[in-house]
């Protein structure tokens, strides 16, 4: 873990709301490992405590990140220029575990793409991607990162599956080979829906979390998800997490 | 290299700058960074006798260059702390400032009897801004004479140095600290967090009470450090809003002895070891040789 300057050197939109900038940094960033995060000093005035962010892609000293426009930083971040400085804090939180010989099927649901891609690029074996999203507007988030043929869903029905992404994943999920394991990234909802349809088929699950931080270091206790410890109710998503197992976290 | 040591209740101190307390963990968070003997002391996350759950999220709300948190004082007690988290400052060689709470006059007794003695403590720092509950939730900070009372009790229970960490939301600030005194507090940290809320526009519905921290903090702080070291004979450590060097000096220069950072290592991680380099460079460009040089020199 390191405190890393970079230069932006792209930050464009991907499709409308959405953007993927890619930061170079001024040394190497050791060791990511997917469902890892960073904290960006998002390069505003404007912007008291920094953000967090999945790594989206690491190679060769360019890390990128893909993000929504939902708030005051990120809304900040994406009026960044090439060329503007960032402090990059990383990597942070505990990655995925990838349990040998089993199936990997990755669920993720709008932007939650953002917290597998570099997962789904580091599989090896057999995969099979879901994504949801809220309609064909956002198909253009996974379209460069995707080899191979998602499952893919929409809530207006506007692509694919109509409907939400577990919704598509039932239709499926009897075909998969098992053992298999099930990597998940997105809202709250999409949560629920995965436990009550994995709870008869004991697949294991990992999910990525998603909390508003201030330090990304486990320091402050602010960014907690309570879970089903009774001893220990509130796990940092920053420290013990963002990656839990489903059966853990109080839905 | 300028001579940044101190003595705090009969221990050396490296130098000045501590963590406020809640704004480093454990202590052994931050080690993938820098090791904890970085610091003067680690001031430890707030205790109490036994372990406390804190609140349920949302915790954490961002203001113009401030932050509202309302963590609920979450940790897992005297007993584990020791246990499990006390080895590193042995280990690092590193004095500790031990925080610790209470929800009652007889919990906060009764933590403080469960701390013992140990060369590297330096002192206990009772955190006076929770709401008593046996007196209907109001914070005990507020009133001159339950501070007196408590401090009193706390000090008739253990035999370590105590410092007495004020909340703001008083009228009479020094009045509070001179209460602490008579009492026989032998240090005072001014000051912790303000309570403060923050409403949600597009639920339409209170998002957050907490307290508030940042920079914003520091000439409010100033101003009560000032005041009370002038007529109060002893240590007061400055805390509140302390961003970078020039506002850690200005708290020396003002008659803290000592200061604790808090909000600043969540902007910047680093922020605790750049202050210590920033003052060291500081003295040194002024071929001023120690650190007590400067203390005080603003004291109106």
């Amino acid at each position: 873990m390191d405190d890393i300057e970079g230069l932006i050197v792209r930050n464009d939109p991907v499709v409308p709301g959405y953007f993927r900038a890619s930061i170079r940094l001024s040394k190497p960033m050791a060791g990511i490992r997917p469902g890892q995060f960073v904290m960006l000093k998002v390069p505003s005035s404007e912007v008291f405590l920094r953000r967090p962010f999945s790594v989206y892609d690491y190679r060769r000293g360019l890390l990128s990140v893909l993000y929504k426009v939902a708030g005051k930083g990120t809304a900040a971040l994406a009026e960044a220029r090439a060329r503007q400085r960032v402090m990059v804090l990383g990597p942070l939180g505990n990655g995925f575990t990838v349990l040998a010989g089993h199936e990997a099927i990755v669920v993720a649901g709008g932007i939650g793409i953002a917290g597998v891609s570099l997962l789904w690029s580091k599989l090896r074996g057999k995969k099979s991607l879901f994504w949801g999203c809220a309609s064909d507007a956002e198909a253009g988030l996974v379209n460069d990162m995707i080899s191979c043929e998602p499952y893919v869903s929409t809530m207006d029905g506007s692509l694919g599956c109509k409907g939400s992404v577990v919704d598509l994943l039932s239709q499926h999920i009897t075909a998969l080979k098992r053992p298999a394991q099930v990597f998940a990234c997105g809202p709250e909802p999409m949560f629920v829906s995965l436990r009550d349809l994995l709870k008869g088929e004991r697949i294991p699950c990992q999910v990525l979390l998603e909390e508003r931080m201030a330090c990304g270091l486990g320091i402050c206790f602010g960014c907690v998800r309570k879970t089903l410890d009774e001893a220990e109710p509130y796990k940092r998503v920053c420290k013990e997490g963002p990656v839990f197992d489903l059966w853990q976290i109080s839905l | 290299m300028a001579d940044l040591s101190l003595k705090l209740f009969g221990k050396r101190l490296r130098n000045p700058v501590m963590n406020a307390s809640g704004t480093l963990g454990y202590g052994s968070e931050i080690e993938p960074l820098w090791t904890v003997d970085t610091l003067g002391a680690y001031v430890s996350k707030g205790l109490s006798l036994l372990p406390h759950h804190g609140n349920p999220p949302p915790r954490l709300w961002e203001e113009a260059s401030a932050l509202i948190n309302s963590v609920g004082l979450q940790n897992i007690g005297v007993k584990r702390f020791f246990e499990e988290k006390f080895p590193l400052f042995e280990q690092r060689n590193t004095p500790v400032i031990v925080n610790f709470f209470g929800f009652t006059e007889e919990d906060y007794v009764r933590c403080a009897e469960a701390i013992g003695a140990h060369s590297l403590i330096v002192a206990l720092e009772i955190n006076l801004s929770c709401p008593n509950i046996k007196a209907g939730g109001i914070c005990l900070g507020k009133e001159a004479e339950a501070v007196f009372r408590v401090v009193r009790k706390v000090k008739e229970a253990t035999p370590l140095p105590l410092v007495a960490k004020l909340t703001p939301e008083v009228t009479d600030i020094v009045g509070i600290a001179r209460a602490a005194f008579e009492a026989g507090a032998d240090g005072i940290n001014v000051l912790n967090t303000f309570p403060a809320a923050a409403v949600d526009i597009e639920s339409k519905a209170l998002a957050l009470r907490g307290g508030l921290s940042g920079p914003f903090l520091k000439p409010l702080a100033l101003r009560s450090v000032a005041d009370i070291s002038r007529s109060i004979p002893i240590p007061v450590i400055g805390t509140g809003g302390i961003m970078d060097h020039r506002d850690a000096l200005s708290f020396l220069m003002a008659g803290a002895a000592a200061v604790q950072v808090g909000t600043a290592t969540f902007v910047d991680p680093f922020a605790i070891p750049k202050i210590i380099r920033g003052i060291d460079a500081f003295l040194d460009a002024r071929r001023i040789a120690r650190l007590d040089e400067i203390i005080g020199t603003a004291r109106a």
